[in-house]
């Protein structure tokens, strides 16, 4: 298992966001997960595990899909995970978003074991087979969302002490401006939840949505503010983007060469 | 002030004040919990005091674990299909009892209900404990939950409790058997040891969360005329007698 790597540069104009460079040196996987597993032998974790996070819109699903293509060019096995994925609680999620009979203590505990599921038998076989988990927002946003909702954030760490650091977590920062024109772009709406319509912000989404992820963006900087995280523009294009995603993930696994060609399948959104 | 600095204030609070960042509330209702191996007969006893309180007409509220509808559908599928780890078994409960909390237990209690409880979060340590999660952990994934103003503890014995649950159904379910934790491929050895298990974390529990332990293979009037003894002498019952409040 290598150290976590801690980048030195940063995206100019995002200066509020607390990245870190040269950070306190993270807890090493083990040291939370055997405490928490009791089964679990950290050692056998060969894998990596790599964490895109950022706001709605800000193109982590789109990068996650060229890295997978590009790892897997180069003779590495993949595995992806996201938040509401799991086998065993997605559809109750997705069920109670759509209904207002949920309080928010119960959804964050409901993301967590949704997320613990996925943990268990997804990321964490993944790891013991050294796959490379490439995981589309991780702990950080649920615990995030549910203190921005009032929660205690020392209340959500410790629920959240089961899950192991990653190899590398990056933000790809993006404005709520342009991250509201770019999923209106795409889906010509924004939902509820996007807009974080259960805080009662603002009657007036475009204000509500600007809003709540300016809380989101802040009360991510202050999750994080001791770990390493690499903060890259989310504005930027997508070959931009991908590119200092590569940069830092081949130094992670020692790849040489970070050359890149989307295959055809994948050109629409290298060109988005 | 907004509300990211509201959230911002919350920094100072212990992690076993939990999910709820307004802590040590006083409600005026009263909580009273019964715990207990399966088939200590608690639930029996329970229900008899509730009959008592209900026949008097004070206001009472009954609830029992494990039975949000939100999450019961989730926790059956995960136990039908047993892919719970121990880990997610503790938290599929913990929001579970989460969601009872929060739309039940704490509303009844703030309306002034005396609330009465078949399993708290008790439960949820003794059982995660006995499938080996870290109690300490445990203990503050409920952080979030109201202390009950009194905890009943019913400690038979396995023995008695096998005979018991057997003698109303043909066979032991699969989890309350702990048949997930491979102690036995016989379901019923495999009782034996799981519920062993979670008595010793219910002893270990009675003196630091003050439980009240009743003798549960005394005759069953006779733990209950105890019961209500004990419900009179700590509960102020004229707090929820009727009329109380009312024109």
């Amino acid at each position: 298992m290598s150290d976590i790597l801690t980048m030195e540069e940063v995206a100019p104009e995002s200066e509020d966001l607390s990245a870190q460079d040269g950070a306190m040196g993270s807890v090493t996987r083990s040291g939370e997960y055997e405490v928490r597993l009791p089964d679990l032998d950290p050692e056998t974790l060969s894998g990596q595990l790599v964490v895109i996070e950022g706001p709605d819109g800000s193109g982590r699903s789109t990068q996650i899909k060229l890295l997978t293509e590009w790892l897997e060019g180069r003779g590495h096995a993949v595995q992806t995970m996201g938040l509401r994925r799991s086998r065993l609680l997605a559809p109750n999620i997705d069920a109670l978003l759509g209904s207002n009979e949920i309080q928010p203590l119960t959804m964050a505990l409901l993301y967590a074991t949704d997320f613990c599921d996925q943990l268990a038998n997804r990321i964490i076989p993944a790891l013991q087979g050294g796959f490379v988990v490439l995981a589309d927002r991780y702990v950080y946003t649920l615990i995030t969302r549910a203190a921005v909702r009032g929660l205690d954030r020392d209340y959500l760490s410790t629920v959240y002490e089961f899950a192991m650091d990653p190899d590398l977590l990056f933000y790809l920062d993006l404005s709520p401006t342009l991250a509201f024109e770019r999923l209106f772009e795409k889906q010509n709406s924004v939902s509820f939840w996007e807009t974080g319509r259960d805080l009662d912000l603002s009657p007036n989404l475009y204000e509500s949505f600007v809003e709540y992820q300016q809380m989101l963006r802040e009360e991510f900087g202050v999750q994080t503010e001791e770990r390493s995280l690499s903060l890259i523009d989310g504005g930027q294009t997508v070959p931009e983007v991908n590119r200092r995603l590569r940069e830092s993930i081949a130094e992670l696994l020692d790849i040489d060469d970070i050359s890149y060609e989307p295959s055809d399948e994948l050109l629409p959104i290298w060109n988005l | 002030m907004n509300k990211t600095e509201q959230a911002l204030e919350t920094d100072s609070h212990s992690p076993n004040d939990g999910g709820q960042p307004k802590q040590k509330r006083d409600y005026p209702g009263a909580l009273v919990v019964v715990e207990g191996i399966d088939g200590s007969g608690k639930s029996t006893q329970l229900y008899l005091l509730r009959r008592w309180l209900e026949l008097n007409k004070y206001k009472v509220h009954f609830t029992e674990w494990n039975s949000s509808p939100l999450v019961a559908s989730a926790t059956s599928r995960g136990k039908k299909e047993r892919m719970l780890t121990p880990t997610t078994f503790s938290m599929i409960h913990a929001a579970d009892f989460a969601d009872r909390c929060e739309r039940q237990i704490i509303p009844l209690l703030s309306a002034g209900y005396l609330v009465l409880a078949d399993r708290y979060l008790y439960t949820g340590i003794a059982r995660d404990g006995a499938r080996g999660m870290p109690v300490d952990w445990v203990r503050s994934l409920y952080g979030f939950a109201p202390k009950p103003d009194l905890t009943f503890y019913f400690r038979g014995s396995v023995e008695v409790s096998l005979r018991r649950i057997l003698g109303g159904r043909s066979q032991l379910s699969y989890h309350e058997a702990g048949m997930d934790m491979g102690f036995s491929l016989n379901p019923i050895e495999s009782f034996r040891i799981f519920q062993g298990r979670i008595q010793q974390q219910y002893d270990a529990m009675v003196e630091g969360d003050g439980f009240v332990q009743i003798d549960a293979l005394k005759p069953v009037a006779d733990q209950q005329e105890q019961v209500r003894q004990v419900v009179e002498s700590r509960i102020d019952l004229s707090k929820f007698a009727p009329n109380r409040g009312e024109r």
